[in-house]
């Protein structure tokens, strides 16, 4: 009896907690409107799994990807505000490389002027750079996240037009189609790619010691230098990640539409990830972080978006549901909320107890 | 007395007092890209009065107005992102109100007024008593706003009305002797709007607020140290939700001038212009940890933020494109000038 | 003399979950004297002083001040009641002027409208006359020293019209001529009637300005007594309960004559920092390091260990030249080194104790080779059992643990190295004399079992108990470098008095 009290009390303690009792009272919610929101089926022409959660799942790959790494940056103490133009950048690349080209061929079709592997991989190493143009700022120049990160927020879509000389591409090109509309057996490809970057990630930081030196570093950097970590290369290293996950969601999104949009492509993505990292459970200003929960709270995000659709609220109005329930998570996931219901189960325990 | 006036510091170093200095490089920059301009674009008109007030004043007051809360919160060390957000639901209140609903404009405004400053102040209450962080609330304050926005009407609605156009239309000539020692308005045309008027007075309310009252001294406290403002006795709480009402007030004032500007409202109006009011105060010396900032260098801020995009647009041949990217190269630019600034006054301190 | 009292605290009791703080403690203070509040970490000096300024709340017992019960709920209520407290953490604004932390939130108003910033500053400049201290007051709060930091907020403390003054270890970050300017500051508050409450511990310095003084031990009440009543070995054995010589029961480390160098520089330095300076140190040797605050001896540490790269000369170890570049260069080299702000610079608050112990070892085994789970909790119990660290188990927040054994679990982490040569810049500041003896124990045991350490410390009696060879600094070089077992605090303070002439001499004498 006592070892179960204080698990309740330790549980309301923990933000995670709330992050899932949320997540599942807005599936609630769309299980009792639409009873078949939880079916999930098989489309027999092509043999690919559909269904609500699969949706949800499929659209939040863009922005689970980034909070992968977003995460990081936030357990170091800062944000990356540059993910969503480095996710224009990444496509308005990859269909720089891939375009159909009015001289070579009369009507766009399934073919890529430039080879394919380098379509992918130049936009992954030029995010990646990017990232690390942030990380060198922060770590050498010692600037603060916020301000470094912003500099690419406000330039990189402006880089991402004079890539593509402002025009919008579009491409027809098959194998590039896969990454965003694609499948692997019956699951689509984009989930596909988040559950590999996620576990990958997961692997990362807690199979190596790399996830104990970020925390290390996002509590105390000057201790954690005079301890022999090298605060700057992880810092570093933390936002070259953040800026290939940033690329690898350029491409995905991308290939759904399959064409470059740099004004609108990754739009508040940078807002969604860092909520998405907070409402999972880690805190803004450094230190523990958790993967799980981030994920987590991504795929809230998208809960909520789709709920919106799904159940036909004016699709503009979607921004105004978020906030409403992001700000119930927040203010359960508070300090001050916590202690509270913490004391309350605490108390009740002794009673029990006495 | 003699001992004390004698270990002040000269009158010159007092000017050059380190703190200033983040304010004089953006005097001095945009001198400099004024002088560029004037130099390259003469002839294209980028050199007269007319071309800057207008271009870069009248044209951008409701960045102006909206940087003078946002500095506000700068200097507490908080951030609100809500600001294009709730400028743009000023712009929707008007317009529905006037033109849906046949309401007087300023009944709407100063409904608009009660939203901005009581979420403003909502979210200042949350930030301080659930210590949530600044971020995050406001993030959600615009997401909420947006939202709205967009629940009112998902089109732009146009303002006809004789107010708005008056005051829209409203303008002081300047007026100087002419060769024939007439008093006559100045050549080319040059005037005052009234969104700049509005900017203007912002302005020296926000001097006057953050210089000369104990208000605005205990936002420079808290964002110094909270903690030790918190042991010092001064109203913590209080400041804080007031900074972010004030800046809600601005906000609403900003998105009013917008108003004056477009004569329409627009759920998608001034999207992302949280990010371009943040870097105004930033251009203009405005520490993003807090505790430093000043009205001048936000006034300049503003402008030098401005003077770009004119610059490019004036030299024809380069994609506006460059714009965002000539921004980001200045933030960039001033940042170092920070760096540097500090660790100079690190290195004079340790002598 | 009872209209001679100011402050009566009667019977206060305190309880936390499952821990009395404060049990039946009586405290008194007299208009016009310095009072010590003396006691070992966790005697209940703070919760004492906590509940008078209002952080925490009696659970029984009476506030009597200047004859009325009080009962403050906040700091900011105890201001206003005429009990100001200065915190060892300066607790003032960095941005703002001089002038204005001092006044700020009461700033002289034109009109009863605006702040009238000329009245402010003379004021200021007449109240940090009357603090003997010739500063600009315009200047930004930053621009000064911590001492100057700390006067100001004495200044502002005072300049409320306090009644009762409390200096909460204000002196830990000072050196001795800005120890002396603050006392002189206390002696003058005490000519005008105030009482202050004063927290250190250093002992010296109790002696030095006190009138009286009231010892607390485990939360219960030993003792009030006059300066003169008890001397300093009898003030310890009431502090710790236990005989001072037991504790202090050290036997310096043998150097064998044959011991091989282990670390040898020479002639390094940073311009502006360090001239230039030569040590060595062999084979289990306690090379200890006196000196002012910025006379270098921090400066010569960081050099050794990488934090600051030194700019030229060549430090060898072990006969094998070695370059330095960062601390893990340093901790590759078998070098390790505890920093001297335990707070900013040793501890990851956030993390558990395992977390903290563990660190070092893992940054130089490289993240790609992780220390399993169970390999670290057997480590981080090994050491916790072995320096005896106050603690339920090895998950807890460093950060909720006391100075003390923050302090021992910063030695654990670079004890977990197995260091050749262990660096300490002051690791006995701010802890009890039980946790003093205590680590200068761990040291030379160290040096027993052949690791070379160099110690660092304020504290000349320390130095001199422990140390086999001491280096003295002045002015950011050497001055000198004598025998440990020979020398006396006299000597060592005339060397420093003296300055490098008289040193130079001296070390070419030894």
């Amino acid at each position: 009896m006592k070892k179960r009290s204080f698990n309740l009390a330790s549980l309301t303690r923990s933000k995670i907690t709330w992050a899932v009792v949320a997540e599942v009272l807005i599936l609630l919610v769309c299980f009792v409107i639409r009873p078949d929101f939880f079916s999930i089926k098989i489309q027999e022409s092509t043999g690919v799994l559909y269904g609500s959660l699969i949706d949800i799942v499929n659209r939040s790959a863009e922005i689970s990807i980034i909070a992968m790494g977003m995460t990081l940056a936030i357990a170091l103490g800062g944000t990356d505000l540059s993910v969503g133009a480095l996710v224009a950048v990444s496509g308005a690349m990859a269909l720089k490389l891939m375009r159909w080209d009015v001289l070579e061929y009369v009507t766009p079709g399934n073919y890529s002027v430039k080879p394919f592997w380098m379509a992918i991989l130049f936009p992954l190493i030029t995010c990646t750079l990017m990232g690390l143009f942030n990380g060198v700022l922060i770590a050498k120049g010692g600037m603060q996240p916020f301000i470094a990160t912003l500099i690419l927020m406000v330039s990189g879509r402006g880089i991402a037009q004079i890539l593509t000389d402002g025009k919008q591409f579009t491409t027809m090109y098959a194998p590039f189609k896969v990454i965003g509309q694609g499948n692997l057996g019956p699951i689509p490809m984009p989930i596909v790619i988040m559950a590999v970057v996620c576990i990958l990630m997961g692997l990362f930081v807690r199979k190596t010691a790399f996830g104990t030196f970020v925390e290390s570093v996002g509590v105390n950097r000057s201790a954690s230098r005079l301890s022999g970590i090298s605060s700057d290369a992880v810092i570093m290293i933390v936002y070259s990640i953040t800026g290939f996950l940033s690329g690898i969601a350029g491409l995905i999104y991308s290939s759904r539409i399959m064409s470059n949009d740099s004004n609108n492509a990754g739009i508040n993505y940078e807002m969604d990830a860092i909520l998405a990292v907070v409402i999972g459970g880690t805190a803004m200003t450094g230190g523990r972080f958790s993967l799980v929960g981030t994920l987590i709270g991504s795929i809230i995000i998208r809960t909520i978006v789709t709920f919106v659709y799904y159940f036909g609220i004016v699709a503009e109005a979607t921004m105004a549901f978020k906030a409403l329930i992001i700000a119930v998570v927040i203010i359960l996931q508070s300090e001050p909320v916590r202690e509270y219901f913490a004391r309350r189960s605490d108390k009740r325990a002794m009673v029990k107890r006495g | 007395m003699e001992r004390t006036a004698r270990k002040r510091q000269s009158l010159l170093s007092r000017i050059m007092n380190p703190k200033y200095i983040m304010v004089y490089a953006t005097i001095g920059i945009f001198l400099i890209i004024y002088i560029f301009g004037a130099i390259n674009y003469g002839d294209s008109g980028f050199l007269t009065l007319r071309t800057l007030v207008i271009s870069m004043f009248t044209e951008n007051a409701y960045y102006g107005i909206s940087a003078v809360g946002m500095t506000m919160v700068l200097i507490t060390g908080g951030i609100d992102l809500s600001v294009g957000a709730v400028s743009s639901l000023t712009g929707m209140l008007i317009a529905y109100g006037v033109t849906n609903m046949n309401l007087h404009p300023l009944l709407c405004l100063a409904f608009a007024f009660a939203v901005g400053i009581g979420l403003g102040a909502l979210m200042g209450a949350a930030i301080h008593y659930l210590n949530v962080p600044p971020f995050i609330m406001t993030l959600t304050g615009m997401f909420l706003t947006r939202g709205i926005c967009s629940l009112i009407s998902r089109e732009s609605i146009e303002i006809h009305n004789d107010l708005i156009d008056a005051l829209a239309g409203w303008k002081i000539y300047i007026k100087w002797w002419n060769e024939d020692g007439e008093w006559a308005k100045i050549k080319p045309i040059c005037y005052i709007n009234f969104n700049l008027l509005l900017f203007i007075i912002m302005i020296i309310v926000g001097t006057i607020l953050l210089q000369k009252t104990r208000f605005g001294r205990n936002i420079y406290a808290i964002g110094g140290n909270e903690q030790s403002a918190k042991l010092m006795g001064l109203p913590v709480a209080r400041t804080k939700i007031i900074v972010y009402a004030f800046n809600g007030f601005c906000s609403v004032l900003a998105g009013f001038a917008y108003v004056l500007y477009v004569k329409s409202g627009w759920n998608l109006a001034l999207q992302g212009g949280e990010l371009e009011v943040i870097t105004c105060a930033v251009i203009g010396g405005t520490l993003m940890t807090g505790g430093v900032g000043y009205m001048v260098g936000t006034l300049f801020g503003v402008l030098l933020k401005t003077a770009i995009p004119t610059l490019i647009t004036f030299n024809g041949n380069l994609l506006s494109w460059w714009g965002k990217i000539a921004t980001g190269a200045l933030l960039l630019l001033f940042i170092f000038i920070q760096r540097i600034v500090v660790l100079y006054s690190d290195r004079k301190k340790q002598e | 003399m009872p209209d001679n009292i100011i402050l009566e605290m009667k019977q206060i009791e305190i309880t936390f979950p499952g821990v009395k703080a404060l049990d039946q403690v009586d405290f008194t203070l007299r208009k016009g004297e310095v009072h010590s509040l003396l006691g070992e970490n966790g005697a209940g000096k703070s919760t004492l002083i906590k509940c008078l300024t209002g952080v925490n709340h009696k659970d029984a017992g009476q506030i009597i001040l200047d004859g009325v019960e009080i009962n403050p709920q906040s700091p900011e209520q105890a201001m206003e009641m005429g009990i100001s407290t200065v915190f060892q953490e300066i607790n003032l604004c960095p941005n703002l002027t001089v002038a204005e932390n001092i006044f700020i939130g009461r700033q002289p108003m034109k009109r009863g409208r605006t702040i009238d910033w000329k009245t402010m500053n003379r004021r200021a400049d007449e109240l940090m006359e009357r603090f003997h201290l010739d500063i600009d007051v315009t200047r930004p709060l930053s621009f000064y020293s911590t001492a100057i930091q700390q006067m100001v907020s004495i200044a502002r403390a005072v300049d409320v019209k306090a009644k009762i003054l409390i200096l909460d270890e204000p002196t830990s970050s000072l050196d001795d001529n800005e120890v002396k300017l603050l006392f002189d500051v206390m002696r003058d508050l005490r000519e005008e009637g105030m009482g202050i409450i004063f927290i250190t511990h250093f002992l010296d310095q109790v002696y030095e300005i006190s009138d009286r003084m009231t010892i607390l031990r485990n939360g219960h009440l030993i003792g009030s007594y006059g300066i003169h009543d008890l001397n300093k070995v009898q003030l310890v054995t009431e502090m710790i309960g236990k005989d001072i010589d037991v504790i202090f029961n050290l036997k310096r480390a043998d150097v064998k004559a044959d011991a091989a160098y282990m670390l040898e520089a020479e002639h390094i330095g940073i311009p502006g920092k360090v001239k230039d300076i030569s040590v060595n140190i062999k084979e289990g040797e306690l090379l200890g390091f006196a000196g002012l605050l910025g006379s270098g001896r921090t400066e010569t540490a960081e050099m050794l260990f990488g934090a600051e790269k030194t700019a030229k000369g060549s430090i060898r170890k072990k006969g094998k030249d070695v370059s330095l570049k960062n601390p893990h260069d340093a901790i590759m080299e078998k070098i390790a080194f505890c920093p001297e702000d335990r707070k900013l610079d040793g501890i990851i608050g956030d993390l558990s104790i395992r977390e903290n112990i563990m660190l070092a070892v893992q940054a130089r085994r490289g993240f790609l080779h992780p220390m399993s789970r169970s390999e670290q909790e057997k480590l981080a119990d090994k050491y916790i059992k072995a320096l005896g660290i106050a603690t339920p188990d090895a998950e807890k927040k460093i950060a909720e643990l006391s100075g003390g054994n923050q302090q021992k679990v910063i030695l654990a982490r670079w004890m977990a190295t197995e260091p050749d040569v262990l660096i300490l810049d002051e690791p006995t500041r701010g802890i009890d004399v039980g946790a003093k003896a205590e680590i200068q124990r761990l040291m030379l045991e160290m040096c027993g079992d052949g690791v070379s350490v160099i110690f660092i410390s304020s504290e000349l009696d320390e130095i001199i108990r422990c140390s086999n060879r001491i280096v003295i600094m002045r002015d950011r070089e050497k001055v000198a470098e004598v025998d440990g077992a020979t020398c006396t605090q006299q000597n060592i303070l005339n060397i420093i008095a003296e300055g490098s002439v008289a040193g130079k001499d001296k070390e070419a004498g030894v």
